[in-house]
Order: structure tokens, then sequence, then C-alpha cells
């Protein structure tokens, strides 16, 4: 007996060591429909794609996965593709070197015997690039193409597999107004030709343009399945972020001074667009013992806007920073730094420590100049000053001179403080300030960023924990779409203006 | 996990933590089994022969310790070898003061130094080829000017640079190379450039955020590195009284393994100059040997090559272990 659904995924739950991921999620797609997922960031799209893609073997998750109407086992990724599901990924995934047809008919070429049958191959090539808009030589290297054309290509490779199921994780991400145009008619057509689609997306004004139904999830579970028609905006956004703010933000709101610095006609290149910006010409200001929190989507371009600022990036980067009302030139970090300015990055691992060091070498890295005299480093006041901030910070460790490599993460967060803490910044810069580590931490991290406000020192932070930003916030700008799309003080700073403004385009 | 086990365990934990004893344990090993062998080995002179070879190694270890603790290397310090003692030779033939021939020597490693740092730093380049690149081209320049011809007859004030004997017994190779090593341990240990060399090696965007000049103090390395291997070459060129235009080939890779043997990672971040000592020492004492038991010297490239590859495995281990894994 065939089935209404193609695709049933049924009480569907993952768990991570300390986190549910995917909590009890039923979904269930018909033959020929568009079904969209929306979410905040950290919902469980993700987590959700990898099991479809079998990319967790049906071991590491309980519930049920259903083809027509049939259980299946999705035991490995083989199977997935054997059931004709075919996933585009929001990261280009793409052989640089390899021809257009090449990377659309990988692992698949059309043989003639043992050969490569070419010219099957740039027919059919030709055929599938005709499919998605690109007027391209099959035979031409895909480099140099821009992302948005990669993008395409992604989505070629997926349609040469004639699968049945095509899932699509941000696909307009990286597509101008002209691209996204093109794909909202292919997948039209692929509609009509009875193929189903996962359309992942928080683009709303794209959902309501082709989506037959949309499935909204927060925090691992799904809030709500709609059809598109039934729907307004605002009934999605307040499903995106209903949720109540628990007590553990002790904000202590301080005095708030003048104006401390100023960025003026920021932009900055997208990373991996080129030819693209992530931000374009935007200008604000942060002022004495102010949280300014800044919020947004990600890949909206806020650690961007940080790393611009601290002159971490630089290539391509036009801006004009103003300290006190005076024109500042933040070339390098030095700069920064000698500006009275401190940047705790996102990545730890990658940007804030050094794993093979000690406690006390992490924490005085940014403050060795200080230490110094005649370039030798004073050894008894750096183990002083490493001590006291060990103390302070309560940093869980045998000793200073333990490796950071065999500290937990929260430890190595408060490290990471504790460097910037000692070069005595006036501006703070930080982003994901708890980022992966535990309540106990966090709390703790945001008592020293109130007990630093206090001291007068101004912060920017960059949050994607909505009750983090909501609640530590005293001002909060919204990234989305280049642009500064919202502002807020307050009482306004709220899950519903802060989404609103996040999705804005 | 057993008690026993998990004591094993923090004992080797102690002893890893100790950088130098990649080096030191091996070194006393050899040293009994070679006393067994042939008791010839402890005569002073045998001992002096062995610290004199180990100093020319240890004036390149010295500073390729620092690049190595930056994440750099130099594959090219074995050319500057003989390209210090070809140049600083031909100065001497051309009339030049000695102190002014032995600066165009440096000097000519300074260049290579500054080239080598231009592809890492500048260009990006992998810094394995492309100081192999310079290997050649630094070969193929030695041989170009020289014929291939080795440079000889030089004045006695020049090789007593190298012959000179301390009170009748030490060589100076052996003094400079005690300075070298007191002052690089220093350096290492106790000053900011060490310090920042250090954080470098061990994550360089980490160093660069918290404002260290990441490309001048890689760039330091990189010219330390050259000219101290030049200046290894002009002591070289006084102490066989002749430059020789392939003095110092295929010194690299066994210059190389003393180091990491001696405790510095391959990886940066850690290091030790004292350590490179040893390991120099043991690689001297390791040919000696090998002499003294009637071992064929055809057996040496092998046996440094084997070397090598076991100071690579100690290092691997060494972080695995540190890293609790």
């Amino acid at each position: 007996m065939s089935s209404e659904y193609i695709l049933q995924m049924k009480n569907v739950t993952k768990r991570f060591p300390g986190v549910v991921a995917l909590s009890d999620v039923s979904i269930s797609l018909k033959k020929g429909e568009v079904l969209a997922i929306c979410g905040e960031n950290g919902a469980g799209k993700s987590t959700l794609m990898k099991i479809l893609s079998g990319s967790y073997t049906s071991r590491e998750y309980e519930g049920e996965i259903w083809i027509d109407g049939k259980k299946t086992d999705f035991s490995s990724v083989a199977v997935a593709e054997a059931n004709g599901i075919e996933m585009v990924y929001q990261e280009l995934n793409v052989m640089l070197d390899a021809s257009l047809a090449e990377n659309i008919y990988v692992g698949n070429l059309p043989m003639k015997g043992k050969f490569v049958d070419y010219k099957k191959l740039y027919s059919d090539t030709r055929a599938m690039l005709d499919k998605v808009g690109l007027e391209l030589d099959p035979r031409q290297r895909v480099r140099g193409l821009n992302s948005g054309q990669m993008q395409m290509i992604s989505i070629a490779r997926a349609l040469s597999k004639h699968p049945r199921i095509i899932v699509l994780d941000e696909p307009t991400s990286s597509l101008t107004d002209k691209e996204t145009n093109i794909l909202m008619d292919t997948i039209d057509t692929l509609r009509r030709e009875g193929v189903s689609l996962l359309f992942i997306s928080h683009k709303l004004d794209e959902i309501f343009r082709i989506a037959d139904r949309v499935v909204v999830m927060r925090d691992g579970s799904v809030i709500a399945t709609e059809a598109v028609s039934d729907v307004t905006e605002d009934q999605l956004v307040e499903a995106m972020i209903g949720r109540t703010i628990d007590n553990l933000y002790p904000k202590a709101a301080a005095p708030i001074g003048g104006e401390v610095l100023r960025v003026e006609h920021l932009t900055v290149p997208h990373p991996s667009n080129k030819g693209q910006n992530i931000v374009e010409d935007i200008s604000f200001s942060l002022r004495k013992g102010e949280i300014l929190g800044i919020g947004g989507l990600v890949g909206a371009g806020r650690s961007e806007v940080l790393s611009a600022i601290f002159g971490y990036i630089t290539r391509g980067v036009t801006k004009r920073i103003l300290i006190d009302g005076q024109e500042a030139r933040i070339a390098s970090p030095m700069d920064a730094i000698r500006s009275g300015m401190g940047y705790i990055t996102e990545e730890r691992k990658q940007t804030g420590y050094i794993w093979v060091h000690s406690v006390r070498e992490n924490l005085t890295l940014a403050c060795l100049k200080k230490l110094s005299r005649f370039g030798f480093i004073q050894k008894k006041q750096e183990t002083d000053m490493a001590a006291e901030m060990f103390r302070m910070l309560d940093i869980r460790a045998p000793s200073l001179e333990t490796m950071l490599v065999n500290l937990s993460g929260g430890n190595q967060q408060k490290v990471v403080v504790g460097k910037w803490l000692l070069s005595q910044p006036r501006i703070l810069l930080i982003d994901e300030p708890t980022k992966g580590i535990d309540v106990g931490t966090k709390a703790e991290i945001y008592k020293i960023m109130n007990d630093l406000t206090h001291q007068g020192v101004s912060i920017i932070m960059v949050s994607s924990d909505m009750p983090e930003l909501i609640s530590m916030s005293d001002r909060c700008l919204v990234l989305s779409n280049r642009h500064i799309t919202g502002e807020f003080t307050g009482t306004e700073i709220t899950q519903e203006n802060v989404m609103k403004a996040a999705i804005a385009s | 996990m057993s008690k026993e086990n998990q004591k094993g365990k923090t004992l080797l934990r102690a002893l890893l933590s100790k950088n130098e004893l990649g080096a030191l344990l091996p070194l006393v090993l050899l040293l009994i089994v070679v006393a067994f062998v042939n008791p010839n080995f402890f005569m002073r002179r045998n001992i002096l022969d062995i610290m004199r070879t180990a100093s020319f190694s240890f004036m390149v270890a010295m500073p390729l310790t620092f690049l190595l603790a930056s994440q750099g290397l130099d594959l090219s310090v074995g050319a500057v070898t003989s390209l210090g003692g070809i140049i600083c030779g031909m100065a001497l033939k051309a009339g030049l003061p000695l102190p002014l021939a032995i600066l165009c020597a440096l000097l000519s490693g300074a260049l290579v130094g500054t080239i080598n740092g231009f592809f890492a730093i500048k260009s990006n380049l992998p810094v394995f080829i492309a100081t192999l690149g310079t290997q050649y081209m630094v070969n193929g320049f030695i041989a170009i000017t020289t014929n291939n011809v080795a440079i000889s007859n030089f004045d006695t004030s020049f090789k007593q640079l190298s012959q000179y004997r301390l009170f009748g017994e030490v060589p100076m190779p052996i003094l400079y190379a005690i300075i070298l090593a007191i002052v690089g341990q220093i350096i290492l240990s106790k000053t900011r450039f060490g310090r920042e060399v250090l954080a470098i090696g061990g994550n360089k965007e980490t160093a660069y955020l918290a404002g260290i000049k990441v490309n001048q103090r890689r760039m330091i390395t990189f010219i330390a590195t050259s000219v101290f291997s030049a200046l290894a070459g002009v002591l070289t060129a006084s102490r066989f009284a002749c430059a020789q235009p392939a003095a110092g080939s295929g010194t690299e890779l066994s210059i190389m393994a003393g180091v990491i043997i001696g405790g510095t990672s391959m990886f940066g971040g850690q290091a030790t100059v004292i350590g490179s000592a040893l390991g120099a020492i043991l690689l001297a004492t390791i040919t000696n040997a090998l002499i003294l038991m009637n071992v064929s010297t055809l057996w040496q490239s092998f046996i440094y090559g084997f070397i090598l590859i076991v100071a690579l495995y100690v290092d691997k281990y060494r972080r695995k272990v540190l890293s609790g894994e």
C-alpha cells in the first residue's frame, strides 16, 4: 500500500553528552511538496539534516524513519542515497580545479566500457546546467565562479542523481536576488515533476513564496507545523522565539558615560564570497560603561565586524575609527591593543589560547611588553600577576604551570578572559562570551562583565544566545543582509524585536 | 585503570615533561655500551674530539632551535655553511682583513636568511620545499663561483680561530659553543623575544591577536639561522685550513634530528637550547662510537636517518602524553 507521505521521521530524539539536540521530532513530507523548516541558531536544523543524510547511523538516535510508508533503517549515507535523498549543504563543497561536468557527475561518470564517455558527460552536463539556469561551458573549471554559481553547481550535482527528495540548507545565503529567483523557479519546476523538497531557511519571504507547509523548530523540538497559507509572518516569529528567560543573567547596570568609541562607514568583504561584502557601510558608537550587544543570525557578519575593528582582518576593509573623538589608525591587533582594546574571539582553540603553554604563559601573553625590562621578562612580577588573576577568576587548574590542553572549556575561557583583563583594556570586544561552557562558569563570566562595566570598561558583545544578548546588553544592534537592521535600548530589547530585525532583508 | 598503571603514567609524564631527556637517556646508554666495547673512548683526546664535532653542529642547532620553536624550518643550513666558508675564503684571498672577511660571510648568510624568511612569511610558501630550493640555489652559486675547487693556503691568524687550544687542550669551537648555549638558553627562557617566538610556534593567530610582531619575530629567526650557519662555515674552513665547496652539505638533517631529539618540538611552541646541545653531542658520539666499534662509516647516513625518524616519534609521543590523551 503506498502512503501519502514519501518521508516520515517519527519521534526522533538525538542526544549529545549533556544536551538533547533533537527531542521527539516528527516530520512528514508529501510527494511533490516543498516543506520549509525554520528556527533560530541552534534549534536543531543541522542535526536533523545529518540524521536524514545517514551521517548519524540509526543506532545513534532514537526514533524511526519511514520511506513510502515503510520503516527504513538509515544505517549509512549509502542507504539515504539509495532511497533517493540528496543533500545540498550550505558550505560550498566543490573541487575548484575540476571541470563543471566532473563536479556535477563526480562518482557517477557515464562510462563507455572502461573509459569515461566524455561526449555523453558534456551533453548531460549541458542539460543539468540549463535546469539551474547557468550559461556556462561544461568543460570550464569551477575556480573563478562566484559563490552563487558554485551553489548552483552543488544543486545541479544533486539533481543529476534524479533524487526523489532534495534537502536544501540555507541555499540562498550566498545567492544574489537574480540567482535566488532562478532557484525559486527551479524548485517550482522540480515540485511539478513530483520531487519533494525540504527547504531549510530563516528567510521568511522565501518561505512564503515557495513553501507549501512550514515546520518551526526551537530548542530541538517541533513547535508548529502549518500550511503556509494559514500563518502570518508574526505568528512564525513568535513560534520561533517563544521562550522564557530564566534568571541566570544577573545584569547589574553600570552608570553609562560619554562616547568612547565610534565606528564609521565600516565595510568588510565576505570571507568566502568573492566580490561581495558581508557588512556594508555601517556606523555605530559605544559609550563608557556600556555593554553593546550585536545580534543577528550566523553568517550576518557579526564576528567580522569585531575582527575588522580590532585590525585582525584588514584586507578590503574600509573604516574610520574614533576613540574619545580622536581618529585612531588601527591596522593590526598591535595598534588596537595600544589604543586600549582587547578582543576575546569566538574560536578559543584557534585564536584564543596556546594549548601547549601553561596557564601563566597564556595569562600574560598580551602584556609581555609591560612585564619586560631591557627585553627580560620580570619573572616574579609575572608570576604574581598571573597568580592574582588565577585567584580572582577562580580558575580550576592544579597550578599556574598546568598546560591549557588539560583544562576544561570553561576554565580555558576564563584564562582567555584573564589574558585580556591583564592587558587592562578600556574597550573589550567579546565574541560569544559563553560558547560551549557550563552554566556555573557562564554566571561567573557575566559577573566579570558586570564588574568591568562598573570600572568604566565598555564592551561590545556578539552573541547567538538570545537570552544572554537580551539580558546583558544595555543597547543592542542587529545585523542582517549587510546592514544594521535594528537598534534597541533597554526594554525594547526583546526576543521578538531582535528576531524580526535578524530576518529582515 | 589499575593503580600501578596510573603511577606508571605519572612517571612517564614527569620524564617526558623534562624535554631534554629525549637526548640524555640514549646518550647515557650509548656511553655505557661504548665503554664496554672500547675503553679508548673515554680518553681525554677522544672526548674533546667529540665535543668539537658537536660544537660545529650546535652553532647551527642553536638558532635552528628558535626557528623550529616558531614552527619554521630551514633545509638550506648545510648549503649556507658551505657558503660562509667559501665567501670568507674568497674575501681573504682578495686581500680583505680577517674581520671584514668574516663580516662578508655573515652578510651572505643574512641575505639567504632574508630570502628564506621572505618566502615563508610574505609569500607563505611551504617552507620545506622553499628552503630546499634555496639549498640548491646556494649550492649552485658555490659551484659556479668556485668551479668546485676548494680554497686553501690561509694565514695562521685565520686558522687560529678554530685551531687554537685553550690551555693547550680545549679547542676554541667548544668555548664558542658553550657561550652560545648559555646565551641561547637565556634568550629562550628569560626574554620577551624567546617567549614570543614560543608563542608564535604554539599558536600564530593567538600570538598575533595578542599584539606580538609575528612577522618580524619569524624573520629574525630565519636570518639568525642562516647567519650562524655561515659562521659555522667560517669556523669549519678555519679548522681544516681549507674552504670546501661541500663543507656543510648533508648536515641539515642530522642537525635538525639533534634539535628534535633534544626536546624541541617540530610542531612548535616548545623548545630547549640545552636539549639541542645534548642532541648535537649525542649525534657526534654516535659517529665517534661507530668508528671506535669498527662499524663501517658507510652506515652513518642510514643511522642518522633512523635517528631522525625516532626523534619524530619521540616528539609526537611526548605531545600525546602531555596532552593527556
